[in-house]
């Protein structure tokens, strides 16, 4: 078996770590005996949807963002909604996820345009939302501990969160919500690197963009160990 | 002596005072009795800093290493210098440096040579003007508290806006720097040679796109990270030219490097390539001063590595070298210092998320781990409030958990330590895990002094 993860901007949106979760994804993967292609798409390349099997999308510093902001809307914004569309699996964090949505204000004050695939938008807040944060996901039955570092406010409207906060401020910091999901597509404010210590939410991910691929789910149990401890760190610490 | 007023005098007497008494009791340094000087009188940095010349260094990375380099160079041509220590580098522990070191009845001029941290600059200008101001670079750094690049380089620039008249020296290699709009005299230093073929920036690298116009800067080559021989094809926009330039690296060991600047041969009896460019600004500000190349050649081949910098501790029959960590690009670096040791080795890393670490640590992903796996490594231990994060990041990047040596007690990181086959430990540690673990090995004796 073999699986496509396509980085997007990954030398522009770089700064808090993220990179960690295609690692992470890799060598999950991997260790299941599936091969791994990383296939890193920037400023003035195509967004091919048929191609990718996971997509990765993360966050960076405004000067960088501001330069994917419109090489997202020139060149690539109906082939990643019509990706998104098609159920396939699309992580999202931070500046990514804020650039899905309808329109994120800026600390400036200046309503910048997103891509519009999400029914969500994000308003510029005058505080900075920063810390370790624990979400809990009642379908999943799974708790999610990151790092979360944002101005903006986020607000999903329709959609199911991530998770509801347990610790911490979330999307906006007033209704308890972080992050959101649409289809297969997940989006948060966690860093940490997000699937650093939550390999439950690795491994979904893993299992969905197979599913679609494959249709089969098989995946054998790996050592967590070391990621459960992390989290139970945080979580024993932080409540 | 020239006058000062009764409120100076109350300020200095009493923050002289409290050092006094925190250098006996505390056994180290504190920000405290600045605070207490700049709360009784509030420009008193500017009384207590007269007759002095002043040389500020300031950037992300290097600063400490670099100060100690003019020091040290000053200090050997008998002239009168003071420096503050590396955890006093904020607007009040500088304070307290001068405060320290005033005497009420004596006009020598002498030289203060003053590490600062990045968004202090501004404070600092506000009541001394400085001859020199040095830019080492400029890298992302604990996000939670410094924010991004551009920010951190608009702090500096409105601390420089103060002061006109300071000559800048700048890393010129950094793309950040070139072109900045200010009125002060400018004096670029960097490499004219490449330090291996790397020609183009790594993907993880910072600042890899133009300041002016947005497109990606070509490179004739990269020393590391985003510093190099950068230019933009699209605006024209290039890496100045250079005043004091590396022309050749002779010879690098991990014993330290031996390069020319300006024709001139120079050991550096530290290692890697950001001790290079520490020299390098070193040398630049001193020839700046009229020293004479002699008297920087001899003072850099026998440079004391500084507080966490490499530092070497005897421990039993361990030979522990301690390296102070703090972002993806000084860590990077110390990893490439490592890598010049042929030698089987042993590892050891403490990761704290107090405030002055960092409270994310998330940036441990954006190091290149993987680098190390390729060394002869024997034993790795694994310390600090964040153990487990670093033990998954050094997972991932392709240790095998077997040899893990988790100890959750600086106690046990100690007697692990101790329990080395192989002589040499290098300990990579985050500030305040590095502060702490230091206090246990003052109190074994192991070394003789706190800071």
């Amino acid at each position: 078996m073999e699986l496509n993860i396509c980085h997007l901007y990954p030398d522009l949106l770089n700064v808090y770590g993220d990179m960690g979760n295609i690692l992470i994804l890799k060598h999950r993967a991997e260790k299941r005996n599936i091969k791994v292609n990383i296939i890193n798409i920037s400023i003035n390349d195509t967004f091919e949807p048929e191609k990718y099997d996971i997509v990765f999308f993360g966050g960076g510093q405004d000067f960088e963002q501001s330069i994917v902001s419109s090489d997202l809307l020139k060149n690539k914004v109906s082939f990643i909604k019509e990706y998104i569309e098609s159920g396939k699996v699309f992580l999202c964090i931070c500046g990514g996820y804020q650039l899905l949505g309808k329109y994120y204000t800026t600390p400036a004050g200046e309503k910048l345009k997103g891509l519009g695939i999400l029914d969500i938008y994000t308003e510029a807040g005058n505080k900075r939302f920063i810390g370790n944060t624990i979400i809990y996901n009642k379908e999943f039955d799974e708790t999610y501990v990151g790092f979360e570092n944002h101005s903006g406010k986020t607000y999903i409207g329709n959609l199911k969160p991530l998770g509801r906060v347990i610790i911490g401020y979330g999307n906006n910091g007033e209704d308890g919500y972080e992050g959101c999901i649409y289809k297969n597509t997940f989006c948060t404010y966690f860093h940490g690197s997000l699937l650093s210590k939550n390999p439950e939410l690795a491994d979904r991910l893993l299992k969905l963009a197979l599913q679609n691929k494959y249709d089969e789910v098989a995946l054998s149990t790996l050592d967590d160990s070391l990621e459960m401890m992390a989290k139970e760190f945080i979580i024993k610490r932080e409540t | 002596m020239f006058k000062i007023q009764a409120k100076s005098f109350i300020s200095i007497i009493t923050s002289k005072l409290i050092l006094k008494m925190s250098k006996t009791f505390l056994k180290g340094g504190t920000n405290f009795p600045g605070k207490v000087a700049l709360k009784i009188d509030k420009n008193i940095l500017n009384t207590i800093s007269k007759n002095y010349k002043i040389i500020l260094i300031t950037g992300t990375n290097g600063k400490t290493t670099t100060t100690n380099m003019i020091y040290n160079i000053i200090s050997s041509t008998n002239q009168e210098v003071i420096t503050n220590s590396s955890g006093a580098n904020m607007f009040s522990g500088i304070t307290a440096c001068f405060v320290d070191n005033y005497k009420f009845a004596n006009n020598n001029v002498k030289y203060a040579i003053i590490e600062v941290d990045e968004a202090n600059v501004k404070y600092i200008t506000e009541y001394i003007s400085p001859e020199i101001i040095c830019i080492t670079n400029l890298f992302r750094d604990q996000l939670d508290r410094y924010g991004e690049v551009y920010t951190t380089l608009e702090k500096i620039l409105c601390g420089i806006k103060k002061s006109p008249k300071s000559l800048l020296v700048l890393n010129g290699d950094e793309s950040l720097l070139g072109n900045i709009d200010v009125p002060n005299k400018k004096i670029y230093y960097g490499f004219n040679c490449a330090v291996d073929d790397t020609k183009s920036v790594n993907l993880n690298a910072d600042a890899k796109f133009c300041k002016f116009c947005k497109c990606n800067y070509k490179y004739n080559f990269v020393t590391y990270n985003h510093l190099g021989d950068y230019y933009c094809n699209n605006c024209g926009y290039k890496r100045p030219k250079l005043d004091y330039h590396i022309d050749k690296i002779v010879e690098q060991s991990k014993s330290g490097s031996i390069v020319e600047i300006n024709n001139n041969k120079i050991s550096i009896n530290q290692p890697g390539t950001y001790n290079i460019y520490n020299a390098l600004c070193a040398y630049t500000v001193s020839r700046v001063l009229n020293i004479e190349n002699n008297v920087i050649k001899h003072s850099l081949q026998k440079q004391n590595s500084s507080f966490g910098r490499q530092e070497t501790i005897n421990i039993e029959d361990k030979k522990l070298k301690i390296i102070l960590v703090k972002n993806p690009a000084g860590y990077d670096q110390a990893i490439n210092a490592i890598s010049l040791d042929e030698d089987k080795i042993n590892l050891a890393f403490m990761l704290n998320d107090n405030y002055a670490d960092g409270r994310d640590v998330s940036w441990i992903w954006d190091v290149n781990f993987e680098k190390l796996t390729s060394l002869n490594v024997d034993k790795i231990m694994i310390s600090g409030i964040r153990l487990y994060d670093l033990a998954i990041r050094l997972k991932i990047a392709g240790f095998n958990i077997d040899k893990f040596h988790m100890c959750k007690e600086f106690e046990s990181l100690l007697s692990e330590i101790i329990k080395c086959d192989e002589k040499t430990v290098y300990l990579l540690a985050t500030y305040t895990a590095m502060i702490d673990f230091r206090k246990l090995l003052y109190n074994r004796k192991y070394i003789k002094k706190l800071w």
